[in-house]
């Protein structure tokens, strides 16, 4: 395999790591074509750390050149090489870990740090590990994924008298971005519909995403309408709109932008739905920021979140400043918005803002938790991910190539995703009892989807996924989240189901900082995974018992 | 209306819940008030409550010997307020008889619990005259010659809350007396010091003419005395008040060798002195006669905690009073709260508590003390004796502590608090103890199995600090508790929480007696206690009930489970060593304390 060629040395003894939450420790570190594995050699413990060199996102290293290089271990047996040179090489995790390597030798200490500054940032996705995975517990034959579009819509019979499945995408050429089959009005065919698609920026046609039980009103999701600065018109997306809003008096537009940058997107060949091509369809504009702004925001977050120098030190106003709480707390009105349309005042929704991959995935996902008790299921939440996420095409693969330490230079990164957790969170904290899974899951999801063993956030669409063979030759985080032994795990034991809508309050005192992954790696941290996990075995424990 | 009503559109009003006219409210609404025994009615009327949240709201008051009630008249806004008028600070007349503008004219009530209250009533006719002279009399009734409340009630509960602390019983629990120190009733008459409580824990070797020696050179005679002691080590938490050193740098050879004789009792070579508060005003107190120990006490250290004084506190949280109420800050909260320093201040409190706590268990004696060593000193005590021994951590235990750090040790309830006294302004009130529970929360939140009781308890134990029901939170100290006869003549707060325990309990907590509590003091891992400061707000209340009633089912299950258990024990001895795992629903009070303790890692 090609990935030797960038591993000069592969071995090195007497490296020293520090980690946060473990004392020092001695032992060797070994680079392979996708890990970093440490082998601590102390008596007594032999503790593996085994690292993706995915997850790491920026390394910084210091070589000098000492004499009587003091470790340590400064009584330890040192061997010859360590009174000369050596090195320091400091990972930075995108699961937010640092960790500290101390490497005798400069050489030995530059050829890792290469090696792990190129194997860490491969584009090439079928030489990423989760193609070389193979667990002996799971099979390449097990199913993947949770379910598929023709299976959702088979399940939801409500949806047969007006809404179709339509494969007009079956290629993907129509719209490269979703998957080949979508839910469209029944009174609508697939002409029309390539029609729309050559409409809307990248294809993506108006399209179901939630079906609201209780009153027969939806959630659509778009990108925005080609309309330009000449402002044009094409009849048969008027015609597709109100076709959603057949026998109802109107409907709501949620343009995840201010009108003015609404306004400016015709200067580039975008635009939105006026009021006279769509005078059944009134408009809301709210500004979410989006693509660099949320990167940069998360970037000073995390480093006001590892900034030990003095902890008194105006943390509140480093946090304001961030300005990623008030992220949330858009994510979390808008979407709270969204809901109320739909289930206060009775009417269905056509949400985007740009392209549609980012911010109307975010606030359609939340709506459907904030409605839904369906969704609220630890199987339910992980199907509406694979919905609203995976196969409605959220580009992962650009979105989630760096995290918050990367000195790279920034291109298609953004954490949407995590700002999705982070509200799901939110949610999870204001109402502990609603929520079918468990804070662990969102840290797991948070970590995965940045470096992982499996495929599912591989990609950034169904099409590419499919060119991938991701299905057939990768293992499925979905499935393996929900084996029964990672299932109790990953489920929340205060769990009652409500049928209620759960409305958050976004309010920035109701918000609180995630600390469960912003800071997890503090003792404090710990403590409290602990301390849930103790509540979790009581839990059981009493319930076992009582069945008894 | 274009866009639906919403509370997520920032440009909507709350119209849905702005109140229609209705007939006025007729005197059966208030029936359902359940009055406690011995409460009377003084007077009720009509009136519009100016609700900060939902606008005029018109119903009918209902003034009472101990509470103000009001209820909503209109059927569609249920707008209830009851407030024990212990609670109030100040009441004003707001506009005059000749007033513009639709209710304008009528009363302005500040609450000590972070609320205020405006009721407007008709112009015509003084109809506020009257009300507001009996609110004011009432909600002040030491500056009337009325009694308090607690001495009016005649409210009944099955246990009586004043045995939950004895003094000699709880030495007796810590292992003491011993071989090292000896309990006194030199205080008995409190002649020697009279803010002190009877029983006292002193070096064994002292004397009690030593001891008045010593009083003499502590400021208001409050001698350093035994708190805690570790029962491995030890090593014990002696509390006192400053030294009256003074601008001439007095020393007192008998002060001297009485703190030497606590660093001897468990033979170690330092004894550390934590002056809670920074060296800068400690300096400053020379001037009025005190200070604090200087090198002529050999063999101790003296180290600054830093935590300003009851001015400061009160300041800080009236600012966050102005942030949180009536309106919630939206635009800048996280800098407008940081900028009260109120989370700055709890997290000094906390890490200073914690260095107390983290010095003791390393097996080496401290003295704490401030000025007088009842405010910033009870805080530091009772939070480092709560990291250290489990059985403060029990729903009896806590009481006890604040029974005994607190109470007994003379914070002064009735000058911080004011309890029936109009004088709003009074300099001596601060909120040392609100804080304090505030740090307990703290420390509940980062361990939420560590606590026998919830934050229910909390809550109410900070509602009747005000509230003047019962006798626990009256007066300064014990003398002047004796001379009123408070635990013949009140009812304790504890007889209201320990006949109803099940509702103050924590369904999972799992006793560690071994383990030491060391809280994160770092303002990262502090959180602002919006349940309480920010409580009166509707729009900020999150969902308390459904996850109440499930904390209940499942302090029920877990009660039927160690049912279970105890079962499957007697039919098979061999499963014992499980149940000494396995929660114990309220542990009586004479736990011992931990038997090993495990050092942890201090972070701070």
């Amino acid at each position: 395999m090609e990935f030797s060629e960038h591993i000069k040395t592969a071995n090195v003894e007497d490296v020293v790591l520090r980690q946060p939450l473990h004392p020092p420790s001695r032992g060797t570190l070994c680079i392979t074509g996708h890990h970093l594995l440490f082998s601590d050699r102390e008596e007594g413990s032999s503790r593996q750390v085994l690292l993706l060199l995915r997850n790491i996102d920026a390394i910084e290293k210091s070589v000098e050149n000492l004499l009587g290089y003091s470790g340590f271990f400064s009584n330890a047996g040192l061997s010859e090489r360590m009174s000369g040179s050596s090195g320091t090489i400091t990972i930075k995790c995108k699961d937010l870990r640092v960790l500290q390597l101390d490497i005798p030798g400069m050489e030995q200490c530059l050829n890792i740090a290469h090696s792990i500054e190129t194997l860490s940032c491969l584009d090439c996705v079928s030489e990423m590990y989760p193609f070389f995975y193979r667990p002996a517990d799971l099979s390449l034959q097990d199913q993947w994924g949770l379910s598929t579009p023709e299976k959702h819509y088979s399940q939801m019979k409500e949806l047969c008298e007006r809404w179709r499945l339509s494969s007009v995408n079956r290629d993907y050429s129509v719209c490269p971005s979703y998957p080949s089959a979508v839910i469209v009005p029944n009174s609508i065919d697939d002409s029309t519909l390539k029609k729309v698609a050559k409409f809307r920026q990248g294809g993506r046609f108006p399209v179901l995403c939630y079906y609201h039980k209780k009153n027969g009103m939806v959630i659509m999701r778009s990108s925005q309408p080609l309309m330009g600065a000449n402002r044009k018109r094409c009849k048969e997306d008027e015609l597709l709109l109100q076709a959603v809003i057949d026998g109802s008096d109107k409907g709501y537009i949620i343009d995840t932008r201010s009108s003015q940058q609404a306004q400016q997107a015709r200067m580039t060949g975008g635009g939105f739905e006026s009021k006279s091509c769509y005078s059944h369809w009134k408009r809301l504009h709210r500004q979410m920021d989006r693509g660099k702004a949320l990167q940069e925001s998360l970037i000073k977050l995390v480093e006001a979140c590892g900034d030990e120098s003095n902890n008194m030190d105006r943390w509140l106003s480093k946090l304001e400043n961030s300005k990623w709480l008030s992220h949330v707390q858009t994510a979390l009105s808008t979407a709270g918005l969204l809901a109320e349309c739909v289930e206060r005042d009775g009417h269905s929704v056509l949400v985007h803002g740009s392209e549609g991959t980012d911010s109307s995935l975010l606030i359609s996902t939340l709506a459907q938790l904030i409605m839904d008790p369906c969704c609220r299921t630890l199987d339910g939440f992980l199907a509406l991910l694979e919905r609203e996420w995976l196969q409605a095409g959220h580009p992962f693969q650009q979105r989630c190539a760096r995290s918050a330490y990367s000195h790279a230079r920034l291109q298609q990164e953004s954490p949407v995703f995590l700002l999705l957790l982070d509200c799901v969170w939110q949610l999870w904290r204001q109402f502990p009892l609603a929520l079918g899974f468990s804070e662990a899951l969102l840290i797991r999801l948070a970590t995965e989807v940045y470096a992982s063993d499996y495929g599912t956030f591989l990609c950034n669409s169904d099409q590419e996924r499919c060119a991938m063979g991701i299905k057939d030759k990768t293992h499925c985080l979905f499935q393996a989240l929900l084996r029964p032994g990672e299932r109790d795990f990953y489920s929340n034991p205060l769990y009652e189901p409500t049928e209620l809508a759960i409305w958050p309050s976004v309010h920035p005192q109701s918000l609180q900082l995630w600390r469960g992954f912003f800071l997890r790696w503090t003792q404090q941290a710990r403590h409290l995974e602990e301390a849930q996990e103790e509540i979790r075995n009581m839990l059981i424990e009493w319930g076992k018992l009582a069945l008894s | 209306m274009a866009s639906p009503v919403s509370v997520y559109n920032s440009n909507a009003l709350d119209a849905h819940i702005a109140s229609t006219p209705r007939e006025s409210l007729k005197m059966e609404l208030l029936a359902d008030v359940s009055l406690l025994p011995g409460e009377e009615r003084i007077i009720d009327k009509d009136i519009i409550y100016m609700c900060h949240f939902n606008g005029a709201v018109k119903g009918k008051v209902l003034i009472t010997n101990y509470r103000l009630y009001f209820k909503s008249s209109d059927a569609d806004v249920t707008v209830m307020l009851d407030v024990p008028l212990g609670a109030i600070s100040r009441v004003e007349k707001m506009g005059g008889a000749s007033s513009r503008g639709e209710n304008s004219y009528g009363l302005d009530i500040t609450c000590k619990d972070m609320r205020n209250l405006k009721f407007a009533l008709k112009q015509e006719g003084h109809s506020r005259r009257d009300i507001f002279d009996l609110l004011f009399r009432h909600a002040f009734p030491l500056s009337h010659g009325l009694p308090l409340f607690a001495y009016v009630t005649q409210e009944k509960y099955a246990e009586n809350g004043w045995n939950i602390y004895k003094p000699v019983e709880e030495f007796r629990r810590q292992g003491l007396p011993n071989n090292k120190w000896r309990i006194t009733f030199i205080n008995k008459s409190y002649d020697l010091c009279d803010t002190y409580p009877t029983v006292l824990a002193v070096p064994f070797k002292s004397k009690e003419e030593d001891l008045r020696r010593v009083a003499a050179f502590r400021s208001k005679g409050r001698i350093p005395v035994l708190s805690w002691i570790h029962r491995e080590n030890q090593a014990v938490i002696v509390r006192c008040s400053q030294p009256l050193v003074g601008m001439s740098g007095k020393r007192n050879r008998d002060d001297e060798r009485y703190l030497d004789l606590i660093r001897e009792a468990n033979d170690t070579t330092k004894l550390t002195i934590y002056d809670a508060r920074p060296s800068v005003n400690a300096v400053a107190n020379k001037a009025t006669g005190g200070g604090y120990e200087g090198d002529e006490y050999q063999n101790a250290e003296l180290i600054f905690l830093d935590i300003q004084n009851i001015h400061v506190m009160r300041e800080s949280l009236k600012k966050l009073k102005d942030i949180v109420y009536p309106n919630v800050e939206e635009s800048h909260w996280l800098s407008s709260l940081e900028s009260t320093h109120w989370l700055e201040h709890v997290k000094l409190v906390l890490s200073g508590a914690i260095q107390v706590a983290d010095k003791v268990s390393s097996g080496n004696s401290v003295v704490v003390h401030c000025s007088d060593g009842w405010d910033r000193t009870a805080q530091l005590t009772s939070l480092a004796m709560l990291m250290l021994d489990s059985h403060y951590r029990t729903l009896r235990g806590f009481q006890g502590l604040i029974e005994k750090e607190w109470i007994s040790f003379g914070h002064k309830f009735a000058s911080r608090i004011g309890h029936g006294d109009k004088n709003h302004a009074d300099q001596d009130r601060s909120p040392i103890f609100v804080q304090f529970i505030d740090c307990v929360w703290q420390m509940t939140k980062q361990f939420p199995t560590a606590f026998e009781f919830n934050e229910h308890l909390l809550l109410t134990i900070l509602d009747h600090l005000y509230s003047c029901r019962f006798g626990t939170f009256l007066y300064n100290c014990e003398s002047a508790r004796d001379q009123h006869e408070v635990r013949s003549k009140t009812v304790s707060l504890w007889s209201l929480v320990n006949s109803k325990m099940d509702i103050y309990l924590n369904p999972f907590y799992t006793p560690e007696s071994g383990r030491v509590l060391y809280p994160v003091a770092s303002m990262r891992h502090l959180e602002l206690w919006v349940t309480y400061y920010i409580r009166w707000n509707p729009r900020i209340r999150q969902q308390q009930s459904p996850v109440e009633q499930r904390y209940k089912e499942l302090l029920a299950l877990r009660d039927e489970y160690l049912k279970k258990l105890e079962q499957l024990q007697l039919s098979d001895s061999s499963t014992s060593s499980r149940l000494a795992n396995s929660p114990t629903p309220n542990t009586s009070s004479n736990t011992s304390p931990s038997q090993q303790y495990t050092h942890l890692h201090t972070p701070f």
